[in-house]
């Protein structure tokens, strides 16, 4: 019973998500404004790969092209989970003004989270699948480049539970973000963007983490996004790690990371409950 | 009864007094927040730090670490123009203050302007921490013999650039919801165009027709000349194009700024639009 009232408040909670994240123009200019940013974001890798091959050196390095293409369009997930989560309760709590009756219904809190949160995931997953699809189109049709990318040979059992277990540890992620936003102030702007260009530089989504300097590396080899991000490459060719020992650590880390982000959320619902900062607003 | 007439030089007085109070505003209120300050130097730095590490593990010249590092202090000029310029009177409708704008005895456009100028003065500061910061973890080499021509260059492309933030702004009145798409839509695609992270103009490997987009933007032309003097060691004689075009920029963006203002506060008034909250 518990169980069906927590999945009826999540998809409540996601389609009031979807709704404030799409109707404000029409479906076509809505998908392309979700669009643009994660292609943008990969023809930058990309043109320095292109760039690279075009001075004198060792030429276009093709299997490096296709390892960040895959990479940056799963880091989407990182990107937009993390941001949208670390900026909900302030959208909720200062501008609509809605934390607080949300907050006293009943069993509405966490399903309402984690509903917010699943709506980044579809929006990613979108945006993961056009990327893919757009630089096999592009790189591999139009500028004929040859990157050794076959969407159609991806691993899916490999690449579907990898993406779960990263989705699910990223929602932890955000559900933490969330928390540290309910007991902080202003903080807005800075805690999602900060935990994605943390995983961006150290998850090792545009090089491999062996050219970070060498006290970096064990930071980078304790990430979860780590792992998830080799399971991805892992599944689609590109990556000789242990894909066994990847998934293992990922599955292991994502219950950590989901029981660290209930005991931090429970303790900051406790903290904003007796410090009342549910209705807090925080204007500039 | 008539009401009395203003003289040009009160008029002009109370504009600048107008500009300055809202740059002293925007200064103290960027620089209060001591959270807000180190991340806006240390976030940059990651994203760069990135895109250094990827250039090195390519084996790559170093000089193309340098230009990532001042494609990374101008975004933060980007950054500001989308989001403390463009997106500002929508800040301000959301918080009740347009309509105290809109009944104030003096130009919008001198409100903008003291925005900008404490825009500029708030993100000059930020992209130096970024620019310093930057040049000491990743030890990027930098060959910088004409600094006059380089500060020339960079106050040319920060005017344009918050001149294009003027219109923004202007155009953006009138936005709900949408601000945060189309500037979000303008983020990363104008990081690639404008070759924040890689040089997009003059390289053969970028197709044609991306270099003409890309030309469109202050920053891609002002970027091209800060770096071909502070890393190539140019000059005046190797940028003097890039000075003309900027020059050109400021000239048609500042007064398109004035009009679009008018026009979209005309509009807004009409249509009952500049009070509405929470769209």
């Amino acid at each position: 019973m518990a169980i069906a009232d927590f999945a009826r408040s999540t998809r409540e909670s996601f389609l009031v998500g979807w709704k404030i994240e799409s109707n404000w123009t029409d479906p076509v200019l809505f998908a392309t404004y979700r669009l643009v940013q994660p292609l943008a974001s990969l023809l930058i890798v990309a043109f320095i790969v292109i760039i690279g091959g075009s001075l004198p050196g060792p030429g276009l390095q093709k299997a490096y092209m296709a390892r960040i293409i895959v990479s940056n369009a799963f880091f989407v997930y990182v990107a937009q989970i993390t941001t949208n989560m670390g900026w909900l309760v302030n959208t909720d709590r200062s501008r609509y003004e809605v934390l607080k009756n949300i907050y006293i219904s009943p069993g509405t809190l966490h399903p309402y989270f984690v509903g917010r949160g699943l709506v980044s995931v579809v929006n990613a997953t979108i945006s993961v699948i056009v990327t893919l699809l757009f630089s096999v189109a592009v790189f591999n049709g139009i500028l004929n480049l040859q990157i050794p990318i076959n969407l159609l040979s991806a691993n899916l059992l490999l690449l579907i539970p990898a993406t779960l277990l990263g989705v699910a540890g990223l929602i932890a992620v955000g559900y933490m973000l969330a928390a540290v936003s309910i007991v902080s102030n202003r903080l807005e702007f800075i805690l999602g963007e900060s935990v994605a260009g943390v995983f961006f530089l150290l998850g090792g989504v545009i090089f491999p983490i062996s050219a970070l300097p060498s006290w970096v590396q064990p930071m980078s080899a304790a990430l979860p996004v780590t792992y998830f991000l080799d399971v991805v490459r892992d599944s689609f060719g590109l990556s000789a790690t242990n894909h066994l020992f990847d998934m293992a650590y990922l599955a292991l880390s994502t219950v950590a990371i989901i029981i660290v982000g209930i005991l931090v959320f429970r303790r900051a619902e406790l903290r904003a409950k007796r410090l009342g900062l549910f209705d807090r607003k925080s204007e500039y | 009864m008539s009401l009395p007439t203003i003289g040009f030089r009160d008029e002009l007085l109370s504009n600048l007094k107008a500009a300055y109070a809202r740059m002293w505003v925007r200064i103290k209120g960027g620089n209060r927040e001591a959270t807000h300050f180190i991340a806006e130097v240390f976030l940059p730095v990651l994203t760069i730090g990135a895109y250094v590490i990827l250039y090195r593990s390519l084996g790559l010249p170093s000089t193309l670490g340098s230009a990532v590092i001042l494609g990374g202090a101008m975004i933060a000029f980007w950054m500001n123009v989308l989001w403390n310029m463009s997106a500002q009177w929508y800040w301000e409708k959301e918080m009740g203050n347009l309509e105290m704008y809109m009944v104030a005895p003096v130009s919008r456009m001198a409100i903008l302007f003291g925005m900008s100028l404490g825009g500029m003065i708030n993100t000059s500061i930020r992209a130096l921490g970024i620019l310093i910061l930057g040049v000491y973890v990743f030890q990027v080499p930098f060959q910088l013999h004409d600094i006059f021509t380089a500060s020339f260059i960079f106050l040319l492309t920060v005017v344009a650039l918050y001149s294009l933030g003027m219109v923004f702004a202007s155009l953006y009145m009138l936005y709900g919801r949408e601000v945060w798409h189309t500037n979000q839509l303008l983020m990363e695609p104008v990081f690639f165009l404008s070759g924040s992270y890689f040089p997009s103009i003059y390289i053969s490997a970028i197709p044609f027709w991306v270099q003409l987009a890309a030309t469109a933007i202050p920053m891609t032309v002002g970027l091209d000349a800060i770096r071909r003097i502070a890393i190539y060691g140019g000059d005046i004689s190797t940028v003097w194009l890039h000075i003309v075009a900027l020059i050109a920029f400021i000239l048609v963006l500042f007064p398109l700024a004035r009009k679009a203002l008018n026009f979209m506060e005309s509009l807004g008034k009409k249509e009952g639009r500049l009070t509405l909250r929470w769209q």
